[in-house]
């Protein structure tokens, strides 16, 4: 799983949500490192519909332009816990290392 | 020109569906985004190439693992037809020692028979491997010859477009290993090659087609060829119909190749033969249309075979 969809994925466990507060959280969780354009968004959408990982909870008009929810499925939920739990086996690795480097050097950098 | 209409411009080169699904709620995205310019037109050119492709290679993942295995077979059988056409000329010629075979023959030949176990297999690395192995073999041999006579790139092109064919279709295809169930490779997962006899008859007629010449069989040859393409094409006709218009959609980018280089290059041959001792290179239009008419046959018949199944599906 690429690093825009985990973020999308993440964004919608929360609560379902429309493109744009999409945007605005992915940018909030990454400090400003990553704010996703509409092109990447709406392509990651249509392929996480075509998956079954997410679905529209609703629609709603405003200022005359359509604006669609969008909520994690089961699936979705299943497939955002796999992709934590490798991601979290993947940092403990890296920290249980460090920490080792660290102890080795007596602190020191290298 | 406003934003909005430059927004709404680039959105038409969405999909059409795409367009209707997303697009109004893209524009209302795009009008709150306070980032204009370039990276934003871009980013939305880039996500329209995606969604073409994504379009067109959906639901192709049954007629990949086919085109797979029935292009490495056919490719396999070409590099075969190769080194046989050598070793049958060393069989009956009375100094055997001028002739050989050169490595690339052997290298191509071992990169196709990898690509065919990997499609066999149902392995996308190993088909991936030998196919990329073969496609650059493809590629070298005819520009070993490039700076002598630049139109053996025309002879070659439809090997390399078929290469590369194959290696787009493996990375797609449907996985599980083939086995035999009478006459037909199968999966667990249901596919079913069926009339696969056909495909087998035909790299069979390609290896003794290499062979002609050696065995007094060389007026034969065209015939070899023409019926090696008749099974091939009987092949393709008795397979599933939801099948059918998805492999037109594989093999337009090869048959293109024959008008492409028959008509595109006609003045360009022509001048090579006229004039033996000047070389005119391959110009870079000419090199991008033997990239992109190929590929945008692939995208064309399968977004036509798309819409068929769709209004098929509709007046069901």
């Amino acid at each position: 799983m690429n690093e825009p969809t985990f973020l999308i994925l993440t964004a919608l466990a929360g609560e379902s949500r429309h493109g744009y507060a999409v945007i605005e959280d992915v940018e909030q969780m990454t400090g400003g490192r990553v704010r996703l354009r509409a092109g990447t968004l709406y392509a990651a959408l249509d392929r996480l519909r075509g998956e079954g990982l997410i679905e529209v909870d609703r629609e709603e008009v405003v200022q005359s332009r359509l604006r669609r929810y969008y909520r994690l499925t089961g699936a979705g939920e299943q497939s955002l816990q796999t992709e934590t739990d490798r991601l979290r086996a993947q940092a403990t690795i890296a920290e249980g290392r460090l920490r080792a480097r660290r102890t080795n050097f007596g602190g020191a950098t290298a | 020109m406003s934003s909005e209409a430059r927004y709404r411009r680039l959105l038409t080169l969405y999909p059409r569906d795409f367009r209707r699904e997303y697009g109004d709620e893209m524009l209302g995205v795009l009008m709150s985004d306070p980032r204009p310019g370039v990276p934003q037109a871009l980013d939305l050119v880039r996500g329209a190439v995606l969604a073409h492709l994504r379009l067109a290679f959906t639901g192709q993942s049954r007629a990949a693992r086919v085109v797979q295995i029935v292009g490495a077979t056919l490719l396999f059988a070409l590099a075969l037809h190769r080194v046989s056409g050598v070793l049958s000329t060393r069989a009956v010629v009375d100094d055997p020692s001028w002739v050989t075979i050169d490595t690339t023959s052997w290298v191509r030949l071992a990169a196709w028979g990898v690509a065919l176990a990997g499609a066999w297999l149902g392995s996308r690395w190993l088909g991936a491997a030998g196919a990329a192995v073969g496609l650059g073999n493809e590629i070298a041999v005819p520009f070993q010859s490039y700076l002598v006579t630049p139109a053996s790139v025309r002879y070659a092109d439809w090997f390399i477009v078929t290469a590369m064919v194959v290696l787009a279709a493996g990375l797609v295809a449907e996985r599980g290993a083939l086995r035999m169930r009478g006459w037909s490779p199968a999966t667990a997962e249901g596919l079913t090659v069926r009339a696969w006899p056909l495909v087998v008859a035909a790299g069979a007629l390609m290896v003794v087609h290499g062979m002609a010449f050696a065995y007094q069989l060389g007026s034969m040859r065209n015939g070899f060829v023409l019926v090696a393409g008749l099974f091939v094409l009987v092949f393709a006709v008795r397979q599933p119909r939801e099948l059918r218009g998805r492999l037109a959609a594989w093999a337009a980018p090869v048959l293109i190749t024959v008008p492409l280089m028959q008509w595109g290059f006609g003045d360009f041959i022509e001048f090579t033969v006229r004039n033996p001792d000047t070389i005119r290179p391959i110009g870079p239009l000419q090199w991008a249309a033997m990239v992109l008419i190929p590929a945008a046959a692939f995208l064309g018949v399968a977004r036509l075979n798309n819409r068929i199944e769709r209004d098929r599906s509709v007046n069901r």
